[in-house]
């Protein structure tokens, strides 16, 4: 089931030390590099953070110095909010490649969005360097200790980014798995021990936070022990906020994790991992280096589109763009090949030198969308602002779906597609605040399948695009489904299956971690998860439970589409597929809560819910009976002016569907009705 | 000559049914695709006179004390406060405000033009000794002329003047008084923090008849906090017993920044629901229509021929000088409005004297901000919006486009369409039609909002207006418009 399958096949560890001793430094060649590089520094990177690093010289980016055998590239992996990204300040900070105390806490986190939810929306890496003493035993014999080059991926925990974990795995061969010490193993732990394990990584486990006064390490370990089969002596205890236990992790990743298996005296393949745009340089991929070696000004390939291109400019994120010329077999670097739209650089796609053969890599299974929504502008007439929004921001978040559709209450718009609703939710906010559009957005739903007596069959991703009164009969309806894992303190056991039963859940497993914490897996409708179902499940379990999910199949479910009318006319951006036992439940919701928001008007508007032209719900909106301003004291008429013309400007945000005025606000308060 | 090029498109009476007519929908969509109709400009049309105002509106801010209602710029002296003579406050005031007016710039001699309408307001004026206010009436008469009969209107409370202040004025020559009596319920009175109680508003009353004023006006205010509709009632029918020839009532507008704005919020106990205050308004128009009073724009009623001839420029649009703090004159187009402090008020007649501002404009304004002006003052009126003078100033698509927006509320009845004749015409009787057939007389001459449900919802309709001026595609300086 794993999203991606590995290439290559693990280096033995003890390979490299044999390898360690034949290095040999010129000292000339480190002097030309420290001349041409703090130009390059200046020239290409005006913004990026002064640095020191550990390493005696630093100059010392000559990336030739660095063969596979002192690489190492690994992730940082856990359940949201466990610590990652606060680990890789610290590492960041450890090796000199950020200054303590002077970046912004987790430093990675770079978009306005990551920063202000705290949470990790984009796999991010980091080059580091690293002087690591062998045996533990600093110069003795007067040699010099060699210096590492290390990558690190942080990733991002929660469940609708998984892909950026899986793809992140992919240019890695371990991973550091990170648990709380005190919430012990989640849901996501699983998850993505399950995604690095099923990749064949080298899982250093690392039991983070034991400065909080709850910490219990010894029961995180034997929770790893019974839940992976990870030996608990192999388990490093940190804080990554008071720096305890940190110096031990850097060694660990040299000793334990393998060094990248590629050769590179192999034709060059590389790993498209991840593109953006970039307003000056264009579109900068990243990229792991699997065999061979890229040098600056080499042609280079796609296997997925046959186009080619040229290097123009490659190197590190150290932690900001710093060229370096050259990438080395099992290196991770970014390429500047001048294509002009993300488009050309698809996520997975090999890269090879032109006019050479290679096998293309395995790539990755493409992302799934969960959910469906239209996305419109909320002003009318900025379609195309909105249009060319979508088109710069799916620039650098490619797992949006996007495909334009229209809508009779909202007009022109798009469907987009997205892996869940935080990912949704963070693409809306992208949206506003780097690209200052405002959307409303319909309903989410998910993709339906429905079939019809004549046999044939309909993808729903707009329940408006399924007929209210279809001429032929529906004869069978199925629904995606996920498997869900649920953790949690086995004191609420009875009020999540009770539930998860309301949710059409149904039970595949049910065991225990330990003496404190269930582990339950179930089959879900994925439309039941999709709106307030963590919300609710976090709610009844005071915060304590934890939830994944993966995708499933199909099952067959007994489906409607419920209309919202507005004084008798359908608003088809507000139509919903439902489960038949909900629709009137789901009805009454969804009329009561528009009477809330819809503001009266000069006229009464009956608001009602329908399957096909059985009404199931009806709310009426008494007809305003007095708005004026009887009062023009002096002459004064610049006052009331404003005031109406305040008035006008809310109208001009309004859709209007018929006669009736609707806020934005109704669009948005019905996503939180399920 | 102009009119002629343009194609002047006209909603006309058709006698009806009318088979062979072409289906009134498909035209109207032909008319209305292009719902952004082009206006013109039209200063040729409406000759560049921006008239010289012939009103003026006088700002004389003292109270006793502040109404918990009022946001407007008042100096409360205290309520000892009746003797207002010795008062430096009130006499420098007067001072700078004469000089104000004396530094206005204007382009006609004084005999050209001589003011036709003057209005004391406040504040409360009535506290304002007779020899100030005879000051600021003579430097007008020097400054702009006066006209003989012109209409001197006061602002008068309560408790604030007796039968011979009262008589002063008169000999001054105030021919107008607008008393502000509010409400006939002391604890409604008490409440809203007026400064005086029921037995002065009848004393009150007393003299204003006994000086043989012959034209004034009651003002009361509707939706007070705890005001029953027994209430109102009892007040409507006390003021139509004391005879004004004009009414005005004002509903009470919870202004932010105000003792009422802390406490209350509208339609929130104590203050009466919207149904509550709707049914206020509707008694007022009935109680006053029943006892004779026209009600001749949203909050003012009238026997035949007492309308208020001040107020009326505003709601036609027309220039009018205003002087004093935070007062709001329109000349030559701009609309401007003087500081609301007492220091910073004394500073913009210094520099009007010295020259550093000019609190008139130069004529050129935006036709679209017109079109709103004229829309918004006019459709106050019980006349409308005279759709005539609205095409000869915006073009004959700007008239076609606020009638296909009024169309559903010409059925809902909040809006009327009278024809020249000020008959009302009926919904199933408009079609579309060129100006150029023969029945032109047929054709929607007004519009005006209904009495009293249109007026009631007067901000949503002439919002609505607001958004299809918004929506005209262009719109060219041009000089000025009046909603005549
Ligand atoms: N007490 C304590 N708090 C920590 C430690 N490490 C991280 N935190 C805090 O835990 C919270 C989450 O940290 P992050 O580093 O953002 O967690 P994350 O795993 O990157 O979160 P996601 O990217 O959203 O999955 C922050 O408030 C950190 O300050 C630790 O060792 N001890
Ligand atoms: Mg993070």
């Amino acid at each position: 089931m794993g999203y991606l399958s590995k290439a290559s096949r693990t280096l033995r560890q003890s390979n490299y030390l044999s390898l360690l001793c034949s290095l040999n430094f010129n000292p000339l060649t480190n002097r030309i590099t420290h001349g041409r590089f703090s130009v390059t520094r200046e020239l290409f990177c005006p913004q990026s953070r002064q640095y020191s690093t550990t390493t005696r010289d630093k100059s010392a980016i000559d990336l030739s110095q660095y063969p596979p055998e002192l690489v190492r590239n690994f992730s940082i992996i856990a359940h949201v909010d466990h610590g990652k990204s606060t680990l890789a300040d610290r590492l960041l900070e450890l090796t000199g490649t950020i200054k303590k105390g002077h970046g912004q806490p987790q430093y990675l986190d770079k978009l306005q969005v990551e920063r202000e939810r705290g949470i990790t929306v984009k796999a991010q890496t980091a080059t580091m360097f690293y002087k690591h003493s062998v045996n533990g035993d600093d110069c003795s014999d007067g040699k010099e200790s060699p210096n590492f080059l290390l990558n690190l991926i942080d990733t991002p925990g929660h469940v609708d980014f998984s892909y950026e974990v899986s793809r992140s795995l992919a240019a890695c061969q371990g991973v550091l798995l990170v648990v709380d010490a005190a919430q012990g193993v989640q849901a996501q732990t699983v998850a993505n021990f399950y995604l690095a394990f099923e990749s064949n990584l080298m899982i250093v486990p690392v039991i983070n936070k034991i400065d909080q006064p709850t910490a219990d390490p010894d029961r995180v370990k034997a929770q790893l022990k019974s839940m992976f089969d990870l030996d608990p002596s192999d388990a490093l205890l940190t804080s990554a906020k008071t720096g305890e236990g940190l110096e031990q992790i850097l060694p660990a990743v040299i000793k334990r994790i393998p060094a990248p298996p590629g050769r590179s005296e192999s034709p060059l393949r590389m790993l498209l991992l991840d593109s953006y745009y970039d307003e000056y340089k264009g579109v900068i991929c990243h990229v792991a280096v699997v065999d061979g070696i890229l040098r600056k000004g080499d042609k280079i390939s796609s296997a997925a589109t046959g186009q080619s291109y040229e290097a123009l400019d490659i190197g590190i994120m150290h932690p900001e763009l710093t060229p370096t010329g050259i990438l080395l077999t099992g290196q991770v670097g970014y390429v500047v090949s001048g294509m002009r739209s993300t488009k050309e650089a698809r996520v997975g796609d090999t890269i090879y030198h032109t006019r050479t053969a290679v096998e293309p890599l395995p790539g990755f299974k493409p992302a799934k969308h969960m959910v469906f929504s239209g996305l419109y502008p909320a002003d009318g007439s900025d379609f195309e602002a909105l249009n060319h929004a979508i088109e710069r921001l799916t620039c650098n978040d490619a797992s949006v779906s996007v495909t334009k559709e229209t809508s009779t209450a909202l007009g022109l718009g798009f469907r987009c597609g997205f892996l869940g609703l935080l990912h949704m939710d963070v693409f809306h906010q992208r949206l506003e605040q780097e690209y200052g559009a405002h959307v409303i957005s319909t309903v989410p739903t998910v993709p339906y399948i429905f079939e019809f007596s004549d046999g044939s069959k309909l993808e729903v991703q707009n329940p408006a695009s399924l007929p209210s009164n279809p001429k032929q009969k529906v004869t069978a309806c199925w629904e995606p489904t996920v498997i869900a894992t649920i953790i949690i303190p086995s004191e609420y056991v009875g009020a999540v299956i009770t539930l998860v039963s309301e949710r059409r859940g149904q039970q595949l497993e049910y065991s225990f971690i330990d003496s404190q914490r269930a582990f339950m897996k179930y089959r879900l409708p994925l439309r039941e998860i999709v709106v307030d179902f963590y919300n609710e499940l976090k709610s009844i379990t005071s915060g304590y439970a934890s939830f994944d999910y993966e995708d499933s199949d199909y099952q067959q479910a007994d489906l409607v589409k419920l209309d919202i009318l507005l004084n008798g006319q359908p608003v088809d951006a507000m139509a919903t597929i439902v489960h038949s036992t909900k629709a009137y439940r789901v009805g009454r919701e969804l009329t009561e809560k528009l009477k809330t928001v819809i503001d009266r008007q000069m006229f009464e508007i009956t608001i009602q819910a329908a399957i096909g032209s059985k009404v199931i719900a009806r709310e009426t909106i008494s007809a305003m009976r007095k708005n004026v301003l009887a009062k023009c004291y002096g002459g004064d008429v610049t006052r009331k002016r404003k005031l109406l013309e305040k008035q006008k400007e809310g109208k001009k945000r309004m859709k209007r569907v018929g006669s009736v005025d609707i806020p934005q606000e109704a669009f948005h308060q019905l996503l939180k009705v399920s | 000559m102009l009119k002629s090029t343009f194609t002047p498109i006209f909603w006309v009476l058709t006698p009806k049914p009318n088979p062979q007519n072409i289906p009134s929908k498909a035209l109207t969509r032909n008319f209305f695709t292009n719902s952004t109709p082009l206006v013109r400009h039209n200063a040729s049309l409406n000759p560049a006179t921006p008239s010289t105002p012939a009103s003026a509106y006088i700002h004389l801010p003292f109270c006793r004390k502040r109404c918990h209602y009022c946001d407007f710029p008042i100096v409360a002296l205290g309520s000892a406060s009746t003797q207002t003579h010795l008062d430096p406050r009130v006499s420098n005031y007067i001072n700078w405000l004469c000089r104000e007016i004396t530094a206005t710039k204007v382009n006609q001699p004084a005999s050209s033009t001589p003011l036709q309408t003057v209005y004391f307001g406040g504040g409360t004026p009535s506290l304002v000794p007779p020899a100030l206010v005879s000051s600021v009436l003579e430097t007008l008469r020097v400054k702009f002329g006066l006209c003989e009969d012109a209409e001197i209107s006061m602002e008068m409370d309560p408790g604030t003047f007796d039968a011979e202040k009262m008589r002063e004025m008169v000999a001054l020559g105030v021919n107008r008084v607008s008393l502000g009596v509010q409400a006939f319920q002391e604890e409604l009175l008490r409440s809203c923090g007026r400064a005086h109680g029921v037995l002065e508003v009848h004393e009150a009353i007393g003299v204003v008849k006994s000086c043989g004023v012959e034209n004034w006006s009651v003002d009361l205010i509707a939706s007070l906090p705890r005001q029953s509709s027994e209430m109102w009632e009892e007040s409507l029918r006390l003021t139509i017993e004391s005879q004004p020839t004009h009414v005005s009532v004002y509903d009470l507008q919870i202004e932010q920044g105000t003792k009422f704005g802390r406490l209350y919020s509208p339609g929130e106990f104590p203050m009466p629901s919207e149904t509550q205050s709707a049914e206020f308004y509707k008694m007022a128009s009935r109680m006053l229509s029943d006892a004779n009073y026209n009600h001749y724009e949203i909050s003012s009623y009238c026997k035949s021929g007492y309308e208020c001839k001040h107020n009326f420029i505003y709601w036609k649009n027309k220039p009018f000088y205003a002087f004093g703090l935070g007062s709001a004159s329109f000349v030559g187009g701009l609309r401007f409005s003087r500081p609301r402090k007492v220091n910073d008020y004394i500073n913009f007649v210094q520099n009007l004297e010295n020259g550093l501002v000019d609190s008139s404009g130069d004529g050129h304004i935006q036709g679209k901000d017109t079109a709103m002006d004229v829309v918004m003052l006019s459709l106050r009126t019980a006349q409308g919006l005279d759709l005539r003078s609205f095409q000869e100033s915006f073009g004959g698509s700007a008239v076609l486009s606020l009638l296909e927006a009024y169309k559903p509320y010409v059925e809902s009845g909040l809006v009327v369409y009278l024809d020249e004749q000020r008959r009302t015409i009926r919904i199933d009787d408009l079609n579309y039609s060129f100006l150029n057939k023969p029945n032109t007389e047929k054709r929607v001459a007004y519009i005006r909002l209904s009495d009293p449900e249109g007026f009631l919802l007067s901000n949503e309709l002439i919002a609505l207006a607001f958004g299809v001026i918004d929506s005209w595609k262009d719109c060219f300086p041009y000089q000025e418009a009046e909603a005549t």
